[in-house]
C-alpha cells in the first residue's frame, strides 16, 4: 500500500513537473531563508543563556531624578559593590567589572588583549569553566591573570601557560602578572567577550586607587547574584535606605535644582536588570528598556516567508486537486476510505516538504559563510543545536506539513464520490479561501517592501546627513602605544606636518563614530553654575580641533598656543551655551572642584558628536596638556584621499612598528555606528525580495491553473467576438483586485509600524505617501508581469484549439 | 435473492417542485441474472445503477442487498458491503492514469488489505485470463479503448464480486470492440456473476436475460 502510494506520488509529481518544480523551489528557498534567519534570531535570543545561574544574575543600574527628568546609569562608584552586599540583605555574590584593551608583552611578543577586571565572585556568578591551573578561583590573588585557551595558544604556543609571567603596561610602567589559570574560550553567545581577566584591584591607579573611597566617581558596572529566596523587586525596595545614605550629596543637589521625586518619593532608585536581557539593553541611550525587536522581527520575517511558501503549496494543492477528481472518485468506488485517501495525499505533501526541507537545509549550509559575513554574525547551526531547539524545529516542520499539506488533503478526501467521478467540483467556498490567502500573501509582501523603502531612506538620510563636521577628509587614528602618548602625538605631528596632502593634525580623548578599535565612550560632568547643576559632555582636545574637523566657530576663538592661560579656558557648543543661559556666553566664568576658575572663550556650532538617535547634547572642550589623548585626527586634502591615508599609515609604521595601524576616515566610522540599522535593512530587503518572489510564484501557478480551467470560456468568448485585450483584462482583473485589496490593508499597518520605528531617532525622515504608493506600485507591476505571461498567451490562442478539447 | 428494490423514489428540488430522477422503482434481482437497463438519455439509467451500487442515496423506499437493508446502513458499513460484493465498469473506463495496467487491477485488493503474495497471484491470473500479460506495465494512455475497458473489467472482477454494474460499458467503443466486451460479459455471467448493465443499444441489451425499460425515472414495462 505504502509502495503504491509512493509510486503514484512520484508519478503524479513527475506528471506535473512545472508545479512540483515551482513548489519545491519556493519551499526550498523559504526553508533556506527561514533556517538562516531563524538561526540568526535564535542566536541573538540565546545570548548569555549558558550561565548556570541565569535567572538569579542581575546587573545593577540606578534611576536618578534630576531637574531634567530621570537619568538611567549602570556606572557605579568603586566602594558601591562591597557596601551593597554588606548593607542590603539578599546578595549572594557580587562583582565589579571593568574592561579595557591594554598591551600585554611576553618575551618578544606584544599583543593588544581585550581584558576584564573583576572581583573574585565573578567565576562563581558566571559560568566560564577553568581548564588549567587554579581551578578554585583564578582571581584569588592580586597580580594574577587568567587567559582563554586561544589567547594562551597565541602567546605561549604549545608551552604550558600556567605559571608563566607576562608584563602589562600600567600607569607608565611594566607590571608583571602570573598566569593563574587557563579558561575555556568564551562562547560566541556571550555578552562578555575577553581574552584575559584580572583582579579588579589591578586596574590602573587613575581608575581604581584614586577613586577607592569616593562615592561620586561612577565608572564601572556591577553584577550580582541574589539569594534563592530574594526576589528582584523585594531587593530593589530594600535598597532605599542604602541609596539615601551613600548618595546623600547627589540627592541634596538634585533637590536643590528642583528635581521631582519618583512615585515612591525617592530621588535615587537602584534597579536590577536580569542578566539574560543585558544584550538587548543600551544604557548609553539613557534607557533600561529591553529591546528584542531585531531578533523577533527577524523571526517574524522567517515565519512570514514560510507562511507565503506554505500558502503557495496549499493553493496549488487545492487547485491541482481539481485535476485529480477522477482518481479520487475511482479510488472511493474501489473502496478507499476517507482516512486512506487523506493519508495518500498527505503523504505526497510530506514527500514534497521533506524534499524541500532537505534542499533548503543544504542551500542554507552552502550560504552560511556568506550569510555570516553579510550580517556580521557568528551564528551557526552548531551553536544553536540544543535538543530543545532541534525538537522545536522538527515539531514546527511537522506542524507546517500537517497544516499546509493536510488542508488540501482533507478537502480532497472529503469530496463526494459521484461528483468527483463526474469531475465536478463545487466552486463556491474554496476560491474564497484561496483569494484570502493570496491577499494575505501580498499584504505581507507590500508590508515588507514599504518597510524596506523606509529603512533605506532613513539609513541613507543618516549616512548623508550633514553632521556639522567634515567626515570625508578626516582620518582618525587610535594612539595605541607603549610609549608616552603625548610624545607619540608630537612625533606624529612633526612627521606629518608639511607633507603634501596633510592639512592639519589634532587629537582628543574621544572619537567620533566608531573606529576600527571598536571603542567609544561618553564622559559627562556636572558642576554648579549660579546655584544650579549644569551637565555637559567632556572632551579633552589638542590645538586645532575645530579647525581640523571643520566645526564652525560662531563666537570667540579656539585654543591658541599663544595664550598660556588656555588650559583654564573652554570652548563650548551652542547647546552648552543655552545650558549656561547667558546672553553673552563668552562672559561665563565658573569654578570646578571648588577652586579652579574656568572661562568660556569660544562657541562652536552644534554638531552631531553622538548618534542620530540623540538630540545634540551640550559639550565642552578642555585643553589640559597633561590629560591623555587617545585619538589623533588628521585632515587631508580632498584629492587623493587614499594616497594621503597610505602616507599616514607609513608614518605610523615607522613610529610604532609593533602596533597595528587602525586609522580610518570619519565617514567609515559613522557607517560603523549604523551597523544595526544596516543589518536590519539588509535583512528586511532580502525578506521582502523573497516574499515578493514567492508570492509571484504562487500567483503564477494559480494563473496557470485558472487559465487552464477557463480555456473553454476563453474560446467561446473569442468566437463571439471578444478581443485579445478584453480577455487579458478579464483574466488579470481578479488577481489584480487582490493586490489592490492587499495594498489597502497593508499600508496603514506599515505606516503605523514604520512611524513607531522612526520614533527611535531624534533625526529622521518624514514619511511620505510616495513611499507606500511605490511599495504598492512595485507589488502591482510585478504581479501584473507575472500573470501576463500566461493570460496573454491564453488570450492569443486560436479558439478552435481550446474548444476542441471539450 | 441478490437484491431487492421496493418503491424507490429519488428526486431533486428545483424551484420548489420535485423533479423525479427515480419514481417508484421495484426490482428483484436473483443471483446469476444478466439484466439490461434501457432507456433514452436522462431516463435515470445511471442513477439507478448508482443507487444499486450504493454510490448514491435515495429519498424513499427500501433497498435490501443479500438480506441487509442498505437504506438503514451506516456509510462505513455500506462501503464495506460494496467493496466486498460489487464491481463497477464505466463507459469512460475511469482507469487511474498514473498507474500501470497491473497496478490498476491491483488497487481494489489494496483497499481490501489482501496480502502481497496473494495479490500477485490474483492479478497474474486475471492478466492471464484476459490475455493482457504483455501489457501489464503499460499505462492506460498507451492502450486502445477496448483494451482499456478490458482492464476496467479485470479490475472490477479482481475482488471476486457477486455483482457487476456496467454503465454503458461499450459507449466509447467501436462495434467490434463492443462485441468482444459483450461476449466477455456473457461468459462471466455463465460463470455465475450477476451483471446489470445500462445501455442504449438493443443489440447489447439482447445479451441479457432480462431487459428493463426506463422512461423518465419510472419503469416503462417489464
Amino acid at each position: 500500500m505504502i509502495l503504491n502510494y509512493f509510486k503514484i506520488a512520484l508519478r503524479n509529481l513527475w506528471k506535473d513537473r512545472t508545479f512540483t518544480f515551482l513548489n519545491v523551489i519556493g519551499l526550498s528557498t523559504a526553508f533556506c531563508a527561514a533556517f538562516l534567519l531563524g538561526m540568526f534570531a535564535i542566536f541573538g535570543l540565546s545570548f548569555d543563556q549558558f550561565h548556570e545561574n541565569i535567572g538569579s544574575i542581575y546587573e545593577v543600574y540606578t534611576n536618578s531624578q534630576t531637574a531634567k527628568g530621570t537619568e538611567i546609569s549602570n556606572a557605579n562608584p568603586i566602594p558601591f559593590a562591597e557596601a551593597l552586599k554588606e548593607e542590603v540583605p539578599g546578595v549572594k555574590k557580587i562583582t565589579r567589572v571593568a574592561n579595557g584593551g591594554p598591551l600585554v608583552t611576553f618575551g618578544e611578543k606584544t599583543l593588544k588583549l581585550d581584558v576584564l577586571w573583576a572581583d573574585r565572585d565573578f567565576f562563581d556568578i558566571f559560568s566560564f569553566p577553568v581548564v588549567g591551573g587554579s581551578k578554585i578561583n583564578p582571581l584569588q590573588n592580586k597580580s594574577s591573570i587568567a587567559i582563554t585557551r586561544t589567547t594562551a595558544q597565541k602567546i605561549f604556543g604549545e608551552m604550558n601557560a600556567v605559571g608563566q609571567t607576562v608584563t602589562m603596561r600600567r600607569d607608565n610602567e611594566d607590571v608583571p602578572f602570573v598566569v593563574s589559570a587557563v579558561i575555556e574560550d568564551i562562547p560566541e553567545a556571550s555578552s562578555f567577550q575577553f581574552d584575559a581577566i584580572l583582579n579588579f584591584t589591578d586596574l590602573p591607579a587613575s581608575f581604581y586607587a584614586a577613586n577607592k573611597d569616593r562615592w561620586d566617581a561612577h565608572n564601572h558596572p556591577v553584577y550580582l547574584q541574589l539569594d534563592a529566596e530574594t526576589s528582584a523587586a523585594k531587593f530593589e525596595k530594600a535598597t532605599a535606605a542604602f541609596s539615601n545614605l551613600h548618595f546623600a550629596d547627589d540627592i541634596a543637589t538634585a533637590k536643590r535644582d528642583g528635581a521631582k521625586p519618583n512615585s515612591d518619593g525617592e530621588y535615587r532608585q537602584i534597579h536590577l536588570l536580569p542578566f539574560e536581557d543585558i544584550s538587548f539593553t543600551d544604557f548609553n541611550s539613557n534607557s533600561s528598556k529591553v529591546n528584542k525587536t531585531l531578533p523577533y522581527l527577524i523571526l517574524g520575517i522567517a515565519f512570514l516567508i514560510l507562511f507565503i511558501a506554505s500558502v503557495n503549496f496549499i493553493n496549488m494543492g487545492i487547485a491541482k486537486g481539481s485535476q485529480r477528481l477522477r482518481e479520487i472518485g475511482m479510488r472511493k468506488t474501489l473502496g478507499a476510505s476517507k482516512g486512506q485517501l487523506f493519508l495518500q495525499f498527505w503523504g505526497e505533501s510530506i514527500f514534497v516538504f521533506s524534499l524541500s526541507v532537505f534542499f533548503g537545509g543544504l542551500l542554507a549550509l552552502l550560504l552560511l559563510d556568506k550569510f555570516q559575513t553579510l550580517f556580521e554574525t557568528k551564528a551557526s547551526f552548531a551553536l544553536i543545536a540544543s535538543p530543545g531547539i532541534v525538537l522545536g524545529l522538527l515539531l514546527s516542520l511537522l506542524l507546517i506539513t500537517l497544516i499546509a499539506g493536510g488542508y488540501p488533503a482533507l478537502l480532497m478526501s472529503k469530496l463526494d464520490t459521484l461528483l468527483a467521478l463526474k469531475g465536478k467540483l463545487q466552486h463556491t467556498g474554496k476560491n474564497k479561501v484561496r483569494d484570502v490567502l493570496m491577499a494575505v500573501q501580498f499584504c505581507i509582501a507590500i508590508l515588507l517592501i514599504s518597510g524596506t523603502l523606509v529603512l533605506w531612506s532613513q539609513l541613507d538620510f543618516m549616512r548623508t546627513k550633514d553632521l556639522g563636521f567634515n567626515k570625508e577628509q578626516v582620518i582618525t587614528l587610535p594612539l595605541n602605544t607603549k610609549k608616552d602618548r603625548a610624545q607619540l602625538l608630537q612625533l606624529l605631528r612633526n612627521a606629518l606636518e608639511g607633507k603634501p596632502g596633510i592639512i592639519s593634525v589634532t587629537a582628543a580623548d574621544n572619537i567620533l563614530g566608531l573606529g576600527k578599535d571598536g571603542r567609544s565612550s561618553t564622559i559627562v560632568m556636572g558642576f554648579d553654575y549660579k546655584g544650579r547643576e549644569v551637565k555637559t559632555n567632556l572632551l579633552n582636545v589638542d590645538y586645532d580641533y575645530p579647525k581640523t574637523l571643520d566645526i564652525e566657530l560662531i563666537q570667540g576663538r579656539a585654543f591658541n598656543k599663544q595664550y598660556a592661560s588656555d588650559s583654564l579656558s573652554i570652548v563650548i557648543n551652542e547647546a552648552m551655551a543655552k545650558e549656561f543661559g547667558e546672553k553673552d556666553p563668552l562672559s561665563v566664568r565658573f569654578l570646578l572642584n571648588d577652586s579652579i576658575q574656568y572661562s568660556v572663550i569660544g562657541v562652536v556650532k552644534d554638531y552631531n558628536f553622538q548618534g542620530l538617535n540623540k538630540t545634540i547634547e551640550p559639550i565642552s572642550y578642555f585643553m589640559n596638556p597633561s590629560s591623555p589623548k587617545y585619538y589623533a585626527f588628521i585632515k587631508v586634502a580632498p584629492n587623493n584621499l587614499s594616497q594621503s591615508y597610505d602616507r599616514v599609515k607609513e608614518v605610523w609604521n615607522t613610529l610604532e612598528p609593533d602596533t597595528e595601524f587602525l586609522g580610518s576616515f570619519l565617514d567609515e566610522n559613522i557607517d560603523r555606528t549604523l551597523k544595526e540599522e544596516r543589518k536590519m535593512t539588509t535583512m528586511i530587503s532580502a525578506g521582502s525580495i523573497l516574499a515578493i518572489i514567492l508570492s509571484c510564484i504562487g500567483l503564477f501557478a494559480i494563473s496557470l491553473l485558472v487559465v487552464n480551467q477557463k480555456r473553454k470560456e476563453i474560446g467561446i468568448r473569442k468566437v463571439v467576438g471578444a478581443s485579445t485585450s478584453t480577455i487579458t483584462v478579464l483574466l488579470s482583473k481578479q488577481f489584480l483586485k487582490l493586490v489592490v485589496f492587499a495594498f489597502l490593508i497593508a499600508t496603514p499597518l506599515s505606516w503605523y509600524l514604520t512611524t513607531q520605528w522612526l520614533q527611535n531617532y531624534a533625526y529622521h525622515i518624514n514619511l511620505s505617501v510616495w513611499i507606500f504608493l511605490a511599495a504598492g506600485g512595485i507589488a502591482f507591476v510585478i504581479a501584473l508581469a507575472t500573470i501576463s505571461v500566461r493570460t496573454i498567451q491564453a488570450a492569443l490562442q486560436n479558439p478552435v484549439d481550446s474548444l476542441k478539447t471539450e | 435473492m441478490l437484491l431487492e428494490l421496493n418503491h424507490i423514489f429519488k428526486w431533486v428540488s428545483q424551484g420548489g417542485s420535485r423533479v423525479f430522477l427515480l419514481k417508484d422503482i421495484n426490482l428483484l434481482v436473483e443471483e446469476g441474472e444478466f439484466i439490461s437497463i434501457m432507456g433514452p438519455s436522462g431516463s435515470g439509467k445511471s442513477t439507478l445503477l448508482n443507487v444499486i451500487g450504493m454510490l448514491d442515496g435515495f429519498q424513499e423506499g427500501e433497498y435490501n442487498f443479500l438480506d441487509q437493508s442498505v437504506h438503514s446502513l451506516k456509510e462505513k458499513k455500506r462501503s464495506q458491503l460494496y467493496k466486498e460484493y460489487i464491481g463497477f465498469v464505466f463507459q469512460a473506463y475511469h482507469l487511474i492514469d498514473e498507474l500501470t495496467v497491473y497496478e490498476n487491477i491491483e488497487t481494489p485488493l489494496l483497499y481490501k488489505n489482501v496480502k502481497a503474495s496473494e495479490r500477485k497471484a490474483l492479478v497474474a491470473d486475471m492478466l492471464d485470463r484476459f490475455n493482457i500479460v504483455g501489457k501489464k506495465d503499460l499505462f492506460p494512455s498507451q492502450l486502445s479503448g477496448g483494451q482499456q475497458q478490458l482492464v476496467g473489467i479485470a479490475r472490477a472482477l479482481i475482488a471476486k464480486p457477486k455483482l457487476i454494474l456496467a454503465d454503458e460499458p461499450t459507449g466509447n467503443l467501436n462495434s467490434k470492440q463492443s462485441e468482444e466486451i459483450m461476449e466477455l460479459f456473457k461468459e462471466l455471467n455463465q460463470e455465475g456473476v450477476t451483471i446489470i448493465q445500462a445501455t442504449h443499444s438493443e443489440l447489447n441489451a439482447a445479451y441479457g436475460s432480462r431487459t428493463i425499460h426506463l422512461l423518465d425515472g419510472g419503469r416503462d414495462n417489464i
